[in-house]
Parts: C-alpha cells; structure tokens; sequence
C-alpha cells in the first residue's frame, strides 16, 4: 500500500510538473493586450515595452520560466491586472471560494443521493415503466447542453413556485434552486452508472451464491452490490469535491452568484492575463490532485489493487 | 425402501428466451433419499443444472416451473412464488456449490465474513461467538491457519482453497441437501480428490444428502450411490451406481460409457457420438436420443418410451426394454464391463 | 414408476412392426448444429425493432437533408437581411411569428427562421467535422500507441497531460488565445476530442493482441489483416458510428457553452449557440420568449435524437443482444 502511494505521488508530481510548464508556455501565447490596464492603442511602444518588461515578459523564455517557478514556490501568483488592479491573485480568490465549494458540495450530496437511488431503482425496474421514465430523464439532461435547460428552469419554477430568480446572502430560499440546478447533471451520471453496475453486479456468480446461501435480496443489495458498486465511484469522488471549487460556470451567472466559476468567465472576457494564468493553474493541480486521491481511495476499497501492477493511461 | 426426502413428478421447465419458448426439462421424475449421494451426469445443455436450480429458486427470471411437483418436507416447491418462500428453504435445508470457485466469492469481502453471514442468517449467533465458529468451520474443511486466513480476500486463496470455502459456506448451516454443481470441474486433479474427499468427510459427520451434478464418469465411480442419466431434458435412466455401470440399458448411457478412452487400451479409435442434442426449442416426438442413436427401433420417433423396470431400483426410459422389442447387444466396451460384473459380482 | 395409463398405452400399440430398426442416418444428427448468424444482420434487425430510433433517424435524415435544401426553397429569406417595414420605414423588430415571418423576427429585424436553419447548418457541420475528425485522427493515434510498444509511454504522457487539465479550461483557453471564429472553434474541439477514441482503440488492440480467440486466431495461422478485419473491425466500426452519433450533442453543447462565455461564433455567423444567447437576452418578456423557445426546440431535438440513436446502435450492434 505505501509503495503504491509513493509511485502514484511521483507520477503525479511529474504529471503536474510538466503541466504547469505547458500552461506556462501557453500562457505565453496570450494576447500581451492582458497586461495592460489600459487600452493598448493608448500606449506608446515604449511604454509597453517597459511594462512587459516589467512582468519579466521579454526575456528568455527559461529565465521566465525559472522566475515562475521560483514565485509559485513563494506562493505568489502575481496580481490580477484589469479585474482588480494591483490586488495580488490570492486575495482576489480568497472571497469566492466558500460560494462556489458551498454550493458544490451541497450539490454533490444531492446528486448522489438523488442519482444513486434512481440508478438502484432503475436497476430493479429494468423494462418496466419507471426505468423508461427515469432513463428519458437522464437521456435528456445527457443530451441537451445545460445552458438550455438550465435557463427554462430559472424561468419557468420560479414563475410557478415564487422561488427568488436570483441568489442573495441572506435567503436560504435562494439557495434551493441553484443547488438543485447543479445536481441534475451529476444525478444523471451517477443514475446511469448505478444501474449499468448493478445490472452486470446481479448477474455475476457471487451474488448467486449469497442468494443460494439463503439471503434475502434486499441484504444482497446493500451488504454486496451497492458496497461493491462504491468502489469504481470512489475513484472521480475526490476530484469532484475539489471541482467544486471552481465553481459552476453557469449557474453562478444565472443566479449571480460571487463565486469562483463565474470570475473565470469574467477574466476571460476582460483579458486579465495573470489572473486566467492563476485560475488554468489551479484548475489543472487540483484535477491531477483529485485523480490522485482518487486513485488511493480506490487502492482503499479495492484490495485487489494494492497487489497489482499499476501503468497505462490514467 | 424408504420414504424419498426430495420427490420429482412429471417436472416441466420453460425459459422464454427473446420470445421463443425453451422446454428445459420435458417432464423428469427423480426420487432422493436421506444420507444417499446421487450423481446426476449428461451432456451440458441436458438440464442438470436447471433440474437442481428448481429446488432452491434460483431459476433464471425469464424461466419458469409449468408443470410437476416437488414435494420436499410436505411442501411442493414447484408452486413456490415468493423471496419469503423460497427462504425458508434456501442455504438451510437446500445448499449448493458452484462451479467455479474463482468467481464465487466476493472480491471485495473478507472469506471470514462471506461465512459469517451465513451463519448470522441460519442461526442465532452473531458477532464474536459467530466469528469463532467461522474459525472452527475453516478448520473444518482443512483451511490451515484459520485465525490469519478469516481475515483475508478472495484472492489471496488459490483456487482449491476457495472451494472449500464455498463449501464452507453451504456446509455452515447443516443443509439437509447439498447439490455441488459440477464442482471439481474447474479444479486440477489433485486437488479434485481433495475436494471430493472433504465433502464425503463431511457428509459422514452430518449426515448429509449429497447430489452431484457432472459429466465426468470419474467422479460419478468414485463418489456416487446412485446415479441419474439426463439427456435433453429428461431423466432416461436411473439405478445404483453399479447397475448404470456395469448394466446399463438406454442406448444412450451405452453412448457415454462407450466415449470414456479407455487407460491402457491403446491404438484404437476413439468414439463419439455423432450429432448434437435437439434444439429444445421445438417440440420433440418420441424418443429424444432418437436421430443419434444406431439401435433406434420405428417407434422411438413415433411416441415417447416410459420407464422400464430392470430392477427395484434400475428404471430405463428405452423401447428396447419392451418385450416386443429385439434383442440387442450393446457396444462391446458395454459387454466388458457386463462380464467384468458378472465375475466379481458371484 | 409407470402408472397404470402409461401400462394401459403401451400395451394397446398394436403394430408390432413398430419394434423393428429404423434407419439410422449419422449424418442427418450432424445436421442440427447449423447456424446462419450474421453480424450486421442482426445488429440492423434489432436495430430497425426499436421503434423510437428509427422514427428518430427518419426524424434526422429528413431534418438535415432541410437544412441543406432550406435556402434553395422559395420564399426563403436571407439570414442576415435586416427587413424594413414598408409602411413604417422602421426595421422590423421583434415581430412575433406570423405568415411572412414563420419563426418572427429578432430584434434588429432579422428573418428567424432562416437564422434557425442557417445556425442549424452552422453547428451541424461543425459537430460533424470535429466527430469525423475525432474518429480518423483518434483511430490512428490510437492504432500507433497500441502497436507501436516504443510510442506507448510518450503518448501516454502526451494524453494524460491533456487530460488533466479539464477540457473546460482547454477548449476556453485556446478559443482565448486564437480568438474565436469558425475556424478556432474547430480546431479546439478537435485538439480535445481525439482523446477518448484514441485512448479506447489503444485499448482495444492492447486487449486483441492477448485475448485468447485471437490467440486461437494466431495459432491457426490466421494472417493479422484478417483478425483485424474479422475479429477487430465489426466492433469497431460499430463503435465507430456510435461515437460520431454521441460526439454530435456534445460538440453542440460545446458550442454553446462556448458562446455563451463569449468565445463563440461572431453574429454574422448564425449559430445555435448564438441563437440561444440572443434569445436569453429577451427571455423575460413573455411576449418576446418565442426567439429562445424556436432555438431551443431545435437544439433539444437535435441533442436528443442524435444521443438517443448513438445509444440505440450501440445497443444493436452488442452481440449480447443478438439472436
């Protein structure tokens, strides 16, 4: 078990190693008109010479990478440009984050909740009318683009049941709706995948033994199938939870909430370049981090897996 | 002769397969009797493993008793419905042993608690002191180290090792019948005489009724007292292990016999069978062995023979035990193992 | 155990000749084992039972075969002609949906519905291209990372770092900095999209080197074109229309959410995408709610049915499923 977690920690260092330099060299590309506060048209050449110089821009592409790593080390992520001029990275994401991972995490719950019943469900009802009525519910969040439905719902629940449209501090009420809204993609994977699991689970020998054995099938449904059904779900747990920091791109702006997905829109479209650095970097570290959580879960759960030969594409 | 404990009459079994109707079991009579070991042997697809799986309710969801009884214990098991039935039976009075061990158990469980549940649903111990009698029972089936292994996975046992496990399993409850479902098959030979030794060990402490499904003839010598011949559906001959050995009457237990390569005889051909079983899909007239068989008499496609008496205890499902039909030899390996008999039997 | 009847029925057959050899025919019990399976006969057999999907592909052909027809029917406007009242002077904006303008106007004028069917073409074309894309270029990577042992730990490396960073981040990033356009939105998807047909045909050939029938394949002498085309190819093919048929709701939602960031198609380029965001802009007047409900509709049945056929066919073509 430790030499297992020791291997994927250096593989995942090395992953995170060379994706922070590709970032880096990708932001490199960046149109240089995110470095200015101004408008570019306003400065003389000269002057932006002198302010990319400032940012270290000019020069080698390796000593920028060396001043890079030696600031990220320190914990700096350089200060935010247009969005809030001057404001180091850090501060400027310190307030957004609790919105974001609260409503993460308490969509999170829900889905599965919500999700891993229907999917149990489903798997019980295969063929039969509840499976097909659930099953077009999940075709349909699958199938059409979340911006799509996302927007009827705001506009038609909270024309029929008085919900507040929009997000504030201090009503709870607001916050039903959006967490709802969040869950729905998530419950619909977690739907699907439980009853894919259990189907091929329920017809596997093992079961029939604990069948013949004498036990009921309602033990054989939660002791064996929905134990065993955990074990591949808790690989994407971990990295779920840490996704929910970065917010959900799209609610956040439906309902206006101050959260971290929708300053990832907005520094886009402003073209702050240090802070969309600081936000690609984060996004990735915490992807690669959350598979790496994932993958110890698993080695956790699944006994099997300590004793193999772990390789191949992650 | 006894009163039977398990007792089959006229046994149909349909499966609805994408629509079409399969008749599984096309009406089999069997009787079994306390403390005995039946083999029941044939061809796969010949409706051993179905036969046994309407005992216990583990029949496949898309198949279904249609007609026939099983009288176990007063109750008829074919007109079972419910889960609530059905376990009231299984693991406690009826057990079974699969195949292959190497899937049947839970990857993701310990061995010790797959036989601890068993015991905490049978029988009223729970925690520690069911836990010392899984260690007892792992002892029992001649798992050493018993302590260290309660705790280990599945697949930290071999293969042989998962099978006494299995059987660990089913012997935990005293089943008053055990059914092992070809359980040697996935086995070396070695250790196939292991297994086969410890369930016969077990048996005598508990007095068990062993029914062993098979196709190898090895193990039916080795462990039967009476043996079953299925084929397509039907029980066609029936007798003490030494009648269906050294007197079988149905052409087709000839057939089986008659296929085992004989040790030491070396240079001559081996024998098979020509043809393949009937499509149980459609509906068979008369004898089912009928188109394979070389001794077929006209009536054999025209309507279906009934048993036929050799013994009290020897039935044969064959128009040649008709005292109309000619009189035929059977194939020479047959008439060895006749006179073989006659030899030691005086 | 004969009962009584059973004693009754046989002595009553009559005929004795009945008791006489019959002819035994070896070859006709060898006749019982024939099978006439074919692969894709089955697969389009079970494929054309369900019902939903072939109302659904029907549903589809005819919708893109509209699309390509739509601008050479007549009466059909141009997209982006802004039309003027001819009583009033004044662009015809926001005109609810009536004989001349099937789906209304937008709010500088524009004829909907053949914005719709022009957006419709637009995203269409670019799912298309990136699912194509996809399968050509993820076959062959994969093919390569698969046979190829040397090239299996670079590109392993090669996808992990892609995959890591989430295709969020990736797809807006390089619409950022190559700044969006047709052209841009293309190339992003398709630098992410490869990944998983890839990553699945490596597997698939990983585990058809060591999968026993094909073992058996190779010891029987079977050359190596013929277990890719006999063995390999039927799985992938139908793999293969499954996935351009998933990756079509995909790349369109994609595009939306692309768009509604503001990196997406530029106005002169109708798009679905386009279509919903001009449409959000005027969703809280109930009277203007038709310009996102048309888009809308359209969008939902095109996602549905495509992930409902993929689905469908993938459905079909598992041999589990056969009879």
């Amino acid at each position: 078990m430790l030499k297992y977690s020791i291997r994927r920690i250096l593989q995942s260092l090395v992953t995170v190693f060379i994706v922070i330099t590709v970032v880096f060299l990708l932001m490199r590309l960046l149109p240089i008109e995110g470095y200015f506060t101004e408008r570019a048209d306003k400065l003389t050449p000269e002057q932006q010479e002198a302010i990319l110089r400032k940012f270290g821009l000019l020069d080698p592409w390796y000593i920028q990478l060396k001043n890079f790593y030696a600031s990220l080390l320190r914990g700096d992520l350089g200060n935010s440009i247009i969005y809030r001029p001057n404001v180091p990275v850090v501060d400027v994401l310190k307030p957004k984050i609790p919105y974001s991972f609260g409503f993460g995490i308490a969509s999170l719950v829900l889905s599965l909740f919500v999700g891993l019943a229907m999917g149990v469900h489903m798997a019980r009802e295969k063929g039969r009318f509840w499976d097909k009525l659930w099953t077009s519910f999940v075709v349909f969040i699958n199938a059409v683009p979340a911006a799509v439905y996302l927007l009827f719902i705001q506009l038609y629940i909270t024309h029929v049941t008085k919900l507040p449209i929009l997000f504030s501090k201090d009503s709870f009420v607001s916050c039903i709706l959006p967490t709802i809204s969040m869950s729905l993609g998530g419950a619909a994977g977690y739907a699907m995948w439980m009853r894919r699991y259990m189907v091929d689970e329920l017809n596997k020998d093992y079961i029939k033994l604990a069948r013949a054995k004498g036990m009921p099938n309602k033990d054989i449904m939660v002791r064996h199938v929905m134990r065993n059904a955990f074990v591949p779900m808790a690989q994407y747990l971990p990295s779920s939870v840490l996704f929910t920091i970065s917010g959900s791109i799209y609610i956040e702006s439906l309902y206006s909430i101050p959260g971290m997905g929708g300053l990832l829109v907005d520094v886009i479209q402003r073209q702050d370049n240090t802070l969309v650095q600081a936000l690609v970097l984060i996004y990735s570290v915490l992807g690669i981090f959350g598979l790496f959580l994932g993958d110890i879960l698993m080695a956790i759960f699944d006994p099997r897996i300590r004793l193999e030969k772990e390789g191949g594409a992650r | 002769m006894d009163e039977p404990i398990l007792s089959i009459r006229d046994l149909v079994v349909k499966f609805n397969l994408r629509g079409q109707i399969l008749t599984a079991i096309r009406g089999a009579s069997l009787d079994l009797y306390q403390g005995e070991t039946l083999a029941i042997v044939g061809e796969s697809g010949a409706g051993k493993s179905v036969l046994t799986k309407t005992w216990n309710g583990m029949l496949d969801p898309n198949g279904w008793v249609e007609s026939g009884s099983i009288m176990f214990e007063g109750q008829d098991l074919a007109k079972f419905t419910t889960e609530a039935q059905w376990l009231t039976v299984r693991g406690k009075k009826i057990a079974m042993v699969f195949q292959d061990p190497m899937t049947a158990l839970n990857p993701l469980k310990t061995v010790g608690k797959q036989i601890q549940e068993t015991l905490e649903l049978h029988q009223d111990i729970k925690g520690e002191a069911a836990q010392e009698r899984t260690i007892e029972i792992l002892s029992q089936v001649g798992i050493s180290e018993p302590e260290m292994r309660y705790s280990q996975y599945p697949h930290e046992f071999s293969g042989g090792m998962r099978q006494r496990v299995v059987i660990a399993i089913t012997v935990a409850c005293n089943p008053k019948i055990l059914i092992c479902d070809e359980p040697t098959t996935a086995l070396d030979v070695t250790i196939q005489a292991q297994i086969l030794e410890l369930i016969r060990e077990l048996q005598v402490q508990l007095g068990t009724t062993l029914v062993y499904i098979t196709h190898d003839l090895g193990v039916v010598a080795n462990v039967a007292d009476r043996v079953a011949v299925m084929y397509a559906g039907e029980i066609i001959e029936y007798g003490t292990v030494e009648e269906i050995f050294y007197d079988p009457r149905h052409p087709y237990t000839w057939a089986l016999l008659s296929s085992l390569p004989q040790l030491g005889v070396k240079g001559e051909p081996l024998y098979s069978i020509k043809g393949t079983p009937p499509n149980l899909f459609n509906e068979i007239k008369g004898d089912a062995f009928a188109p394979r068989n070389p001794h077929a008499l006209k009536i054999d496609f025209v309507k279906q023979p009934p048993f036929f008496q050799v013994s009290p205890t020897h039935f044969a499902k064959t128009w040649l035990l008709d005292p109309r039909a000619p009189k035929v030899e059977p194939p020479p390996v047959v008439q060895a193992m006749q006179s073989r008999y006659k030899e030691y039997a005086i | 155990m004969t009962t009584r009847k059973e004693q009754q029925a046989i002595t009553a057959i009559e005929d004795d000749s009945l008791f006489t050899f019959a002819h035994y025919d070896p070859e006709a019990a060898e006749r019982t084992g024939y099978s006439d399976y074919s692969y894709w006969g089955s697969t389009f057999r079970i494929f054309l039972k369900n019902k939903t999907a072939v109302f659904l592909l029907i549903l589809m052909a005819s919708l893109v075969f509209f699309t390509i027809i739509q601008p050479y029917l007549p009466n059909q406007k141009d997209p982006n002609k802004i039309h003027i009242d001819p009583e009033t002077g004044y662009q015809l904006r926001n005109h609810p949906p009536d004989g001349e303008f099937w789906f209304g106007t937008n709010v500088i004028g524009q004829d909907l519905w053949a914005r719709i069917w022009s957006g419709t073409r637009t995203s269409l074309l670019i799912a298309i291209i990136v699912g194509i894309w996809e399968v050509v270029f993820g076959i062959f990577i994969g093919a390569v990372w698969g046979y190829v042992r040397q090239l299996d730990a670079l590109i392993t490396e090669v996808y992990n770092v892609i995959n890591n960073i989430p295709n969020t981040i990736l797809l807006m990033l390089l619409a950022y900095i190559m700044r969006p356009s047709f052209k841009t939105m293309i190339i992003a998807m398709c630098l992410t999209g490869w990944l998983g047909m890839a990553r699945f045909v490596r597997n698939q050939i990983v585990i058809i080197r060591d999968r026993e029938y094909n073992l058996a394949s190779r010891c029987l002498g079977t050359p190596t074109h013929r277990i890719i085309m006999k063995n390999v190819l039927p799985y992938l093919v139908s793999v293969i229309v499954m996935r351009i048929a998933l990756s079509i709701p995909g790349t369109i939602g994609w595009e939306v959410f692309l768009t509604y960031i503001g990196l997406g198609l530029p106005l002169e380029t109708p798009s679905l995408g386009n279509l919903l965001n001009e449409g959000r802009r005027v969703m809280m007047s109930s009277s203007l709610r038709y310009q996102l409900l048309f888009p809308a509709l359209v969008l939902s049945v095109i996602t549905v049915s495509f992930y409902v056929l993929g689905n469908a066919f993938a459905d079909a073509a598992d041999p589990r499923n056969h009879y």
